[in-house]
């Protein structure tokens, strides 16, 4: 008697394998991002994406090797490696959590946001790591399944392209639906099979043949499940492009009245050598141009009308060339808060008369405010404003606020509601005088290109003061709240609209799965002639593929044009309420192409289960259901 | 003549519910190279699953199917299929041509599964083609061919790669008396010229008589069954 070569279930080579490449690859992940960013210091984006490259490509290899040594999918071995790393992830790692701190890690962000975004991120680390190393195991059954590398499809296309019948004016119909609501394209489709009835009719009582052309179920199924697709990939185009020309315009505007990043110094009122300090951050590659900030804050009052600000003294000299302040003046000029005598009368010139008597002769300092601020202190160009500082001269009775008056020089519009009703500018000698600093500053700004590399070249700049006493800080750990809560939001939408794109590679499953049942007879004959498992396999992946290759192309297209023009017609929004007059939109190729990468791996991933039933369909059963 | 295949108590049985049906109970069976065979029996005897076992496409309850001396059913599944590919070819009692392809995709499919360049193997059906005698409709789908014209691509598509054993289960059975006969004449003409060993199921009892060797499976065993005259 023969002892019959039957697999095992489970394939401890393919196991370790699996498991190599599923619990490892997080680790690479972050050894990846903390040697790429810390050590090689390069720019935080792309050390994130190449660290999150370098760890997808060892999940894949360990899955590809997991089912090149077992022959197998590995869906058992990958599983079980997944459920490892879930368990090492909620017991040690969390544990030495406390060791991975201050090294930029995702974990430690989500840590930071409490428990539950911790285990969720924790939970989607395992997901993605075991799907991943699932794509490369499927990829290698598919090709060295055959018990040798075979990267040929020569009949699979072949077959795969008689199943789908896809015809250039039949997708071209599809498109045009698509493009038209759906419902238009329904509507004519309803129309034209009436029309087809009637004839039909008309023939059967002259009893003329007549014969109806149908589409067929599964091509009916294949059209659904390719408009599923291009509605999901659309709806995240669309969206995400939305959500980044928001966050865009937001970016925008910070950045226009903030500086890129800025050079501070710990200690109190010694920052005095801060010309020198200046001349050397000039020097760092990337820094573009530097200017003196003083800060503090303090309460302006105008007549009965009292309002707190952040008051900063700038030079006017200097700061058009780190921040795009100048360019936001809407009333009065920046200059003249070097030239207070040239700011002219009030427009009302109606000044209490006991204020102008006390001081005839003397050129007050200018100020320049925002106008939310002008509106809520009810002031205009020329008009004066007193400065209070609670922490005054000390009196007979303790420290006592003191107070000055200044005259509106200028008045900035920049966008932003709370930028506009709490910042105030000094001329800095006047600040300086003001506060009694003597010649010091509060940090000094800085414009960097490119913008999206501050952080790495403000640690730069760091770097070049030799660190301590001086730190740094970039515009977005100056607001971090603002562009996390963005971030999260983002991250959010993209996966309630990536459920559109799951709900679609169903739809592939339900028609792949339904294509399989009518080719049965198909598979069993190609079987007798010999086609392999993974050969029957890539005939349905292909189909899959092509419906999702076809959908995301139409949907790219389609949210392309829907963007160009949400940005030419322009939706209106109320500026009131959203300091923006029309929907903003960000076209940005790396957005589609990752939402592109996202379709076409969910439609691969959709087609495994009904291709691998396809491929283990019992020859004899197809051949005898006749 | 050396055996080509050797098959040694072969026993096949199936599960129908909680009953278990015993359709071959150790048959003992050699093949020579080159010979042509014809195997009759009464309908549900198991002349099919017969033949889908001596053709890899079932594996057996128990026994072994030795080709060439080596036990066919020790090589793994891909193994088996190339063993399918490389080596058997099948005709089907309804053609089984794949109705969206023309005569000439079809008889190509089994070399385009074993990787034969494109060119290559519409040169391979197209001379399989002529063999047949359809040299003129290879464009044709098998929707617009006779049945004896479907059955004729089907024994080309078979015959495509040239395979040591060809299985043909009823191929006849479809078909008008006098189109059988030239399938028949067809299959017993390339028995002749290429030498291909083959194994015909067939219920004319007329025809099988015209073969060299006969058997009858009835019982789940194989008797010689004799000439009819």
């Amino acid at each position: 008697m023969t002892v019959r070569r039957v697999p095992p279930v489970f394939s401890g080579a393919s196991f370790v394998l699996a498991a190599l490449g599923v619990l490892l690859a997080p680790a690479v992940a972050g050894l990846g991002h903390v040697l790429l960013g810390d050590r090689l210091a390069l720019p935080p984006a792309a050390a994130a994406g190449l660290a999150i490259s370098a760890a997808a490509l060892w999940a894949a290899a360990g899955g590809a090797a997991a089912a090149a040594v077992g022959r197998r999918l590995a869906v058992l071995e990958i599983g079980v490696a997944a459920l490892l790393l879930l368990v090492l992830e909620l017991g040690p790692l969390a544990r030495a959590l406390p060791l991975l701190r201050g090294h930029g890690l995702a974990v430690a962000g989500w840590e930071a946001q409490g428990k539950l975004v911790l285990v969720l991120g924790l939970l989607l680390t395992a997901g993605l790591s075991a799907t991943v190393a699932f794509i490369g195991a499927t990829a290698s059954y598919l090709l060295t399944g055959g018990g040798r590398f075979d990267a040929s499809i020569s009949y699979e296309l072949f077959m795969a392209r008689s199943h789908l019948r896809l015809s250039p004016r039949l997708l071209l119909a599809l498109f045009g639906m698509v493009v038209t609501g759906v419902l238009p394209g329904l509507l004519v489709a309803g129309a034209w099979s009436a029309r087809q009835a009637a004839r039909e009719r008309r023939a059967a009582r002259r009893g003329e043949p007549f014969a109806r052309q149908r589409l067929s179920p599964t091509l009916l199924m294949t059209l659904i499940s390719i408009g599923g697709v291009v509605i999901g990939v659309m709806a995240l185009v669309v969206v995400l492009s939305v959500m980044s020309g928001f966050e865009a315009d937001l970016k925008r505007k910070i950045l226009g009245v903030h500086a890129h990043g800025v050079v501070l110094k710990y200690g109190q009122n010694d920052f005095t050598e801060w010309r020198d300090v200046e001349q050397r951050v000039l020097r760092v590659p990337g820094v573009v141009a530097a200017t003196p900030v003083l800060l503090s804050e303090v309460m302006l009052a105008a007549g009965q009308n009292l309002q707190g600000a952040a008051l900063k003294g700038i030079d006017p000299a200097t700061v058009g060339g780190a921040t795009d302040l100048p360019r936001w003046v809407e009333e009065g000029k920046l200059a003249w808060l070097d030239h207070p005598a040239d700011i002219p009368e009030s427009v009302l010139a109606r000044p209490p008369g006991g204020e102008r008597a006390a001081a005839p002769a003397r050129v007050l300092p200018g100020i320049m405010i925002g106008r939310e601020l002008a509106r809520q202190l009810r002031v205009f160009v020329g008009d004066t404003v007193n400065v209070v500082s609670p922490f005054g001269d000390l009196g007979p009775s303790g420290p006592q606020p003191k107070s000055r008056p200044f005259r509106v020089a200028a008045i900035f519009v920049s966008g932003m509601y709370e930028y506009d009703a709490k910042f105030a500018y000094l001329q800095l000698a006047e600040a300086q005088r003001f506060f009694g600093t003597g010649d010091s500053v509060t940090g000094l700004e800085l414009r960097v290109t490119p913008v999206d590399e501050a952080r790495f070249i403000m640690r730069r700049v760091l770097a070049r003061l030799d660190g301590h006493p001086y730190r740094v800080k970039d515009w977005g750990e100056m607001n971090r709240n603002l562009f996390s809560a963005l971030m999260m939001e983002k991250v959010v939408m993209a996966v309630i609209l990536g459920c559109i794109v799951l709900v679609a590679s169903f739809i592939i499953v339900a028609t792949l799965i339904m294509l399989v049942l009518e080719k049965r007879r198909e598979i069993a004959v190609l079987k007798s002639m010999g086609a392999g498992l993974p050969g029957i396999m890539k005939i349905f992946v292909a189909e899959g593929l092509v419906i999702g290759a076809i959908g995301t192309a139409f949907g790219l297209l389609l949210g392309w044009g829907i963007c160009l023009l949400i940005d030419t017609v322009g939706i209106p929004l109320d500026p009131e309420i959203y300091y923006i007059d029309k929907l903003p939109v960000l076209m940005d190729p790396t957005q589609f192409a990752l939402v592109a990468l996202l379709a076409m791996a969910l439609s691969y991933l959709a087609t495994i289960y009904p291709a691998s039933k396809a491929a283990r369909l019992h020859a004899v059963e197809g051949l005898r259901g006749e | 003549m050396a055996a080509l295949v050797r098959i040694e108590r072969l026993c096949k049985t199936y599960l129908m519910g909680e009953k278990r049906v015993e359709v071959l109970r150790g048959l003992d069976l050699e093949i020579a190279d080159g010979e042509l065979l014809a195997l009759t029996g009464p309908s549900g005897a198991g002349k099919s699953t017969f033949l889908h076992v001596l053709g890899t496409l079932d594996v057996p309850t128990s026994g072994r199917v030795l080709f060439e001396g080596a036990d066919v059913f020790e090589r793994g599944e891909e193994g088996l299929a190339r063993f399918r590919n490389e080596t058997i070819g099948f005709v089907f009692q309804s053609h089984h041509l794949l109705p969206e392809f023309t005569a000439l995709e079809n008889v190509m499919m089994p070399a385009l599964i074993r990787r034969v360049p494109r060119g290559e193997a519409r040169r391979r059906a197209q001379e399989m083609l002529a063999r047949v005698g359809l040299s003129e409709r290879v464009e044709h789908r098998p929707g617009e061919l006779s049945g004896g014209e479907q059955q004729r691509v089907a024994v080309a598509r078979a015959l495509c790669l040239h395979p040591r054993l060809l299985l043909a289960d009823e191929p006849t059975g479809n078909l008008d008396p006098g189109t059988a006969e030239g399938i028949h004449a067809l299959l017993a003409d390339l028995n002749r010229s290429l030498g291909i060993t083959e194994v015909v199921v067939t219920h004319n009892e007329a025809l099988a008589a015209s073969l060299p060797r006969r058997l009858r499976l009835q019982g789940g065993l194989l008797q010689p069954s004799p000439r009819a005259d």
